[in-house]
């Protein structure tokens, strides 16, 4: 059966997502996964999503899915061994050093290879797999035909986001946002955050969105060129996804409002539940199920657009001289 | 002092009208597109032809792959490192981890060099790496200096920095160029070699298509002593579709800059930030080594280097 793995940004959202039928569950500890600091969780509150979870039969994983500096290997692994030991279900990585030292010093913990690490063909799944991971997230803008392959021809689960964003660039291979303003502070622990860098596990200034000018030289060719970038909820892909095999359906959105995570879970649980429940061999009509995802995405635009605007206007902020947290 | 100054060349054209005196080595092929025009990565009669150039040289022969292939991208990238191999390539440069494992496995006398878009951000990664025969590492362009140094001294892995020109920022799947061809009457592969900038307010970044890179110039010529002085020795120009002429003469400032920071001079001449203002059009900046957002300039000497500065500000 194909697990759903749903997000939380707290915990009333690790319980929102418990309720609407998620079967896993994953959190960024403070710090150390590609969001901003207000949709991670401190150390207590992981622990009490792992109680959550697994209260509510699901499983609990933490996305370390920042790449870290060398000497916050050892933090981290300090960190994980806290949440291994009260019985978190798996780790999503990205840094290959970082994963390489956790699979070292727990090897029976599921490793999970973050959309972060950008895995594009099957050479590089046996990559990661050769390091210790066991799944994949599969970017964005894979084919059916790549994933059939990938499926094929490697033991390796398939992770696949189902609500996402597809930006313009390559995941994990983009750093115009820090280029444009980076942001170095550090939180009350020593951790130093990137505020700017998603690498780094700060927040993305999406500033791919801007409604840029296109100039040959000192000649205007355009005055408003659009990077492609579409935020999507996948619902015909669904039936193949499940028949393929893959191992995991992913929903993005810690960012997002508790009750419309909850929605989009609920959506995609009862959607699963029916095709799965569903005849064999039969026709599965997807119809009935547009205008249910229409509502969600509506409202998804809404609080996407807003946040967009919001980050964009806070990009052209100027950087503080010196780090706030460093200040005193 | 012994150094390398080297740079990327996409095509036998510009490898021909390129004077190489001031470089070392240089890496052939393009590493954002299939379809750029004459890639030495899909056509490897040229590849060939161009590491005998360089060897005819004297130039240290270095061969780059893509930032992000895909599965149907393979093929092409095993002949590649075939050839490479056979034709003596003293290294050949990695991206993809996927293609790390393939020249591991498939062309273990091949050393690799590990690129920008690897993301090596970690001493323990380069640890990894070194498992698959890499030797030379450019750490992710997001790291500081003093990151880069820890990773350095902890991996004792040689790094190679980038020192000057546009900054990769991000590669795509989509040319978005291609949907303005018929109204700018301007085709592929011709579209990516336009200077085109992305502008807005005082924002650039340059558009290759599928490649954006910042429209500023990285230019860490001030700081070459201090590079010299942490152990650094191998240092990249960036001149992906950059002129004949920025290529030679900003080598020729780096070369004659390094030469005399390799003496223990630290003057910056006046000729030299003549040179990369005039090659600048948006101005420059010293990417992430300072820690800071990479499209800022920290100067060290700002009144040798306020030339540059000013163009940086009327221009952007």
């Amino acid at each position: 059966m194909v697990e759903l793995l749903a997000p939380a940004g707290n915990l009333p959202m690790v319980e929102e997502a418990v309720a609407s039928g998620a079967n896993a569950i994953y959190v960024g500890p403070r710090g150390w996964s590609r969001r901003r600091d207000r949709y991670e969780l401190s150390d207590d509150d992981v622990h009490a999503a792992i109680r959550i979870a697994h209260g509510g039969g699901a499983k609990l994983r933490v996305a370390f899915n920042t790449n870290m500096q060398s000497h916050e290997i050892a933090p981290m692994l300090r960190k994980m061994e806290g949440f291994v030991s009260r019985g978190v279900d798996g780790a999503i990585m990205t840094d290959i050093g970082a994963i390489a030292e956790v699979h070292r010093h727990f090897p029976s913990l599921s490793i999970h290879a973050s959309i972060g690490a950008n895995i594009l063909n099957d050479e590089d799944v046996r990559f990661y797999r050769s390091i210790g991971v066991s799944q994949v997230v599969a970017d964005t803008k894979l084919t059916l035909r790549e994933l059939t392959s990938r499926k094929q021809r490697i033991d390796v689960g398939i992770e696949i986001l189902i609500h996402a964003n597809m930006c313009f660039t390559y995941l994990g291979k983009c750093w115009m946002s820090p280029y444009h303003r980076l942001e170095r502070t550090a939180d009350e622990y020593g951790k130093d955050l990137f505020k700017g860098s998603p690498n780094r596990g700060g927040l993305d200034y999406r500033v791919c969105l801007e409604s840029w000018e296109l100039y040959c030289g000192e000649e205007k060719w355009e005055d408003r060129v659009a990077l492609k970038n579409d935020a999507f909820f996948l619902l015909e892909d669904i039936p193949h996804l499940i028949d393929l095999g893959v191992h995991c359906l992913k929903v993005q959105g810690r960012e997002y409002p508790v009750p419309l995570v909850g929605r989009m879970v609920r959506f995609y649980r009862d959607l699963i539940d029916a095709y799965v429940a569903s005849p064999k061999g039969g026709t599965f009509d997807v119809s009935p199920w547009r205008s249910r995802l229409a509502a969600i995405q509506a409202e998804r635009d809404a609080a996407r657009s807003h946040g967009t605007r919001m980050l964009l206007a806070e990009a052209r902020q100027p950087v503080p001289a010196v780090p706030a947290a460093r200040r005193a | 002092m012994n150094y390398e100054l080297n740079t990327t060349i996409a095509n036998l054209r510009d490898l021909r009208g390129t004077d190489l005196r001031d470089y070392g080595g240089v890496y052939l092929g393009d590493i954002y597109c299939r379809l750029y025009e004459a890639n030495f990565l899909e056509r490897l009669v040229d590849l060939e032809e161009g590491l005998r150039i360089l060897r005819d040289q004297g130039k240290h022969a270095y061969v780059t792959t893509y930032a992000a292939p895909r599965n149907d991208f393979l093929p092409k990238l095993r002949r590649v490192l075939e050839v490479s191999a056979k034709a003596g390539a003293e290294a050949v440069e990695v991206h993809n981890l996927g293609i790390a494992r393939i020249a591991r496995e498939e062309f273990p006398q091949l050393p690799l060099h590990v690129g920008g878009f690897a993301n090596v951000y970690t001493a323990a990664g380069i640890e990894v790496l070194r498992g698959f025969g890499a030797v030379r590492f450019t750490p992710n362009y997001e790291l500081s200096l003093d990151e880069i140094n820890e990773i350095a001294a902890a991996g004792g892995a040689p790094m190679e920095l980038l020192v000057h020109g546009k900054m990769p920022l991000g590669v795509s799947d989509y040319c978005f160029l291609l949907e303005y061809e018929e109204k700018w009457g301007v085709k592929c592969p011709d579209l990516c070699q336009k200077e085109l900038l992305l502008k807005q307010g005082d924002w650039a970044m340059k558009s290759l298509g599928k490649g954006i890179l910042s429209g500023k110039d990285v230019c860490m010529l001030e700081h070459l002593p201090r590079l010299l002085a942490e152990g650094h020795r191998h240092f990249r120009i960036e001149t992906v579709s950059e002129s004949p002429a920025y290529r030679r003469e900003v080598a020729a400032v780096y070369r004659e800059a390094l030469d005399r920071a390799g003496g223990g001079e630290s003057t910056v001449d006046d000729r030299w930030s003549e040179t990369l203002s005039r090659h600048a059009r948006i101005g420059l900046c010293n990417g992430f080594y300072f820690g800071k957002s990479g499209m800022d300039y920290t100067g060290i000497r700002p009144n040798a280097m306020g030339s540059l500065l000013t163009v940086s500000r009327v221009e952007s």
